[in-house]
């Protein structure tokens, strides 16, 4: 299914992760949690389908235990000791601790991993290339040289092959050896290689002044809205943590703040955030679905 | 001609003082100003993840003196390709052994790289390997840790051995990757391990990971002596080489 949040602008969808992953990182209040890891799991699985339910199953959720487990057993601050491990009191505050470490643990790596979907290189070098320019130019220059220096390795090899030095024969030190000699073949070649690349590249008046760069991006309104948007939300969120909203205390005793009209709003706008991309999609199907049918209409009447 | 020279070197001076001037005062900013500053904000604002937040943005300000210098100083194409050219190899080198984990030439071109170009050099391609190289292998909260880590690496590989402390040869670069893998590399990427674990980092949980993590740090380190004892005399020959060959000993 195609993501409709990544064909925003670079700019907000680069916004956005770095939002949600630092906001993901440090409020460990239980709803704000279950907002975020159901946000995040949705999106993942929207993004990358059956791919992501298998590496949330076999990954993340031993991932999880482990951390949830880990905690208990070397903190040992709270008032409610449950039982004893090796004299060691183990207490429910730090068991629910460290389940709460292990979702938020599991937040972050989610998000990532709709970050790795999202932010392409290209959207990347797009965003920086202008800051950074040198280092963007080594950026795309590595994404580059990538794939040529596969094309150049299948040449050597067959080269290499043909005069004897198969590394898929022989003994083990023999093809340890051709391997070698393959690889410093490569070296060679790349380093000479790209020095030509750099000289045509400065015969074409790179680096001067006045060059354009290529980029398909545009900020459109739509993508106005949504920053708009999005800014506000998360305005409203931060501000909500400067007050006090989300605190929740564990040692030692838990304790969560009072749910007011504040923190409400508060968690309504951290809701809307952690399902921005979700939203947005869920909008396009709809206005997709709309428009179909009122284009199904109009091509009947034009029939007639 | 010789007068030509004279002009170059003088204006060459003006730029070098321009850069150190910079990057000082940046460098002065970050680690002065902001650093404390985070330090202190993460004490009396963040209660349960001050570590890990705290640290990872320092270690963030540390990497960003290196990339305004290299952006300062307006390196040269011929510079630019061939860095991106070490990082190639070292991202292909990462990408070639995915079935071994943990046995990778990365820090070994790294440290060359640092050994033959300088320790900025060696900065640069450490940490954009482990950056670009995440791209193919997925980016997570472990890129800022291993961008640093490697970046550490090649950073003091350039400092021994190009600065002329030590000659870089086959040995001497052999136990500097040795101790620099298990004990720069490893020591810093576990860090992120303990932070991520536990918000409340204390010494027993320092010790169970670096215990669990001692397996891989030693095939690392191995992996890392291996390659290095391989390739070290061959890699440096080339780039010197093309150092030579290209006119790249000034820029460079």
């Amino acid at each position: 299914m195609n993501d409709t949040f990544g064909t925003y602008h670079p700019i907000i969808n680069f916004i956005y992760f770095c939002t949600v992953i630092l906001l993901g990182m440090f409020i460990m209040h239980p709803i704000f949690l279950c907002t975020a890891i159901i946000g995040a799991f949705t999106y993942s699985v929207f993004l990358n389908g059956k791919k992501a339910v298998r590496f949330n199953l076999i990954f993340l959720l031993p991932m999880m235990v482990l951390v949830s487990i880990i905690n208990p057993l070397f903190n040992h601050r709270g008032m409610t000791i449950l039982f004893y491990f090796r004299d060691n009191p183990i207490t429910m505050e730090s068991i629910v601790y460290g389940i709460f470490t292990g979702i938020m643990f599991a937040v972050i790596i989610l998000w990532f991993s709709c970050y790795n979907e999202v932010m392409t290189s290209d959207k990347f070098i797009y965003l920086f290339g202008k800051i950074i320019p040198a280092l963007s130019l080594i950026f795309s220059m590595v994404l580059r040289f990538i794939p040529r220096f596969k094309e150049q390795l299948k040449i050597v090899y067959n080269a290499q092959k043909c005069i004897g030095r198969d590394i898929s024969s022989g003994t083990f030190l023999e093809r340890m050896y051709y391997g070698i000699k393959i690889f410093s073949i490569m070296i060679t070649w790349s380093l000479e290689n790209s020095i030509e690349t750099a000289d045509s590249m400065r015969s074409r008046g790179y680096g001067l002044r006045g060059r354009t760069s290529f980029s398909i991006y545009r900020f459109d309104s739509r993508d106005t809205v949504v920053s708009v948007v999005l800014i506000m939300l998360i305005i409203l969120v931060i501000s909500g943590i400067l007050l006090g909203e989300n605190s929740i205390i564990f040692f030692p005793l838990i304790k969560t703040s009072h749910i007011t009209i504040i923190s409400v709003i508060v968690f309504i706008a951290y809701f809307l955030i952690c399902f921005l991309p979700i939203i947005l999609n869920m909008i396009e199907i709809y206005i997709l679905k709309r428009n179909k049918k009122s284009g199904d209409l109009d091509v009947s009447v034009y029939n007639k | 001609m010789q007068r030509k020279s004279g002009k170059v070197n003088v204006n060459k001076c003006d730029n070098k003082s321009k850069f150190i001037n910079t990057r000082s005062l940046l460098s002065i900013f970050l680690y002065l100003i902001c650093m404390p500053a985070t330090i202190l904000l993460g004490i009396y604002l963040l209660d349960d993840r001050k570590y890990y937040i705290v640290s990872m943005l320092i270690i963030c300000y540390a990497m960003i003196p290196f990339y305004v210098l290299f952006e300062k100083r307006k390196p040269k194409t011929r510079e630019i390709i061939v860095i991106s050219v070490l990082i190639v190899i070292g991202v292909c080198g990462r990408a070639v052994f995915f079935m071994t984990p943990q046995f990778k030439p990365v820090i070994a071109i790294v440290i060359i790289s640092g050994a033959c170009l300088g320790g900025h050099v060696g900065f640069l391609v450490g940490s954009m390997t482990g950056f670009i190289s995440n791209f193919l292998f997925g980016q997570g909260p472990w890129t800022p840790w291993q961008m640093f880590a490697f970046g550490i690496v090649g950073l003091f590989a350039g400092l021994i051995f190009h600065k002329g402390f030590l000659t870089p040869n086959k040995i001497f670069l052999c136990i500097y990757g040795a101790f620099a893998t298990f004990f720069i590399f490893g020591g810093i990427v576990d860090i992120w391990t303990i932070l991520m674990f536990t918000p409340s980092p204390n010494v027993e949980t320092a010790i169970l990971v670096y215990s669990a993590a001692l397996v891989f740090n030693l095939i690392h380190t191995v992996s890392t002596v291996f390659f290095l004892f391989i390739f070290a005399k061959p890699m440096i020959e080339k780039i010197e080489r093309v150092k030579l060959k290209y006119g790249l000993i000034d820029t460079i």
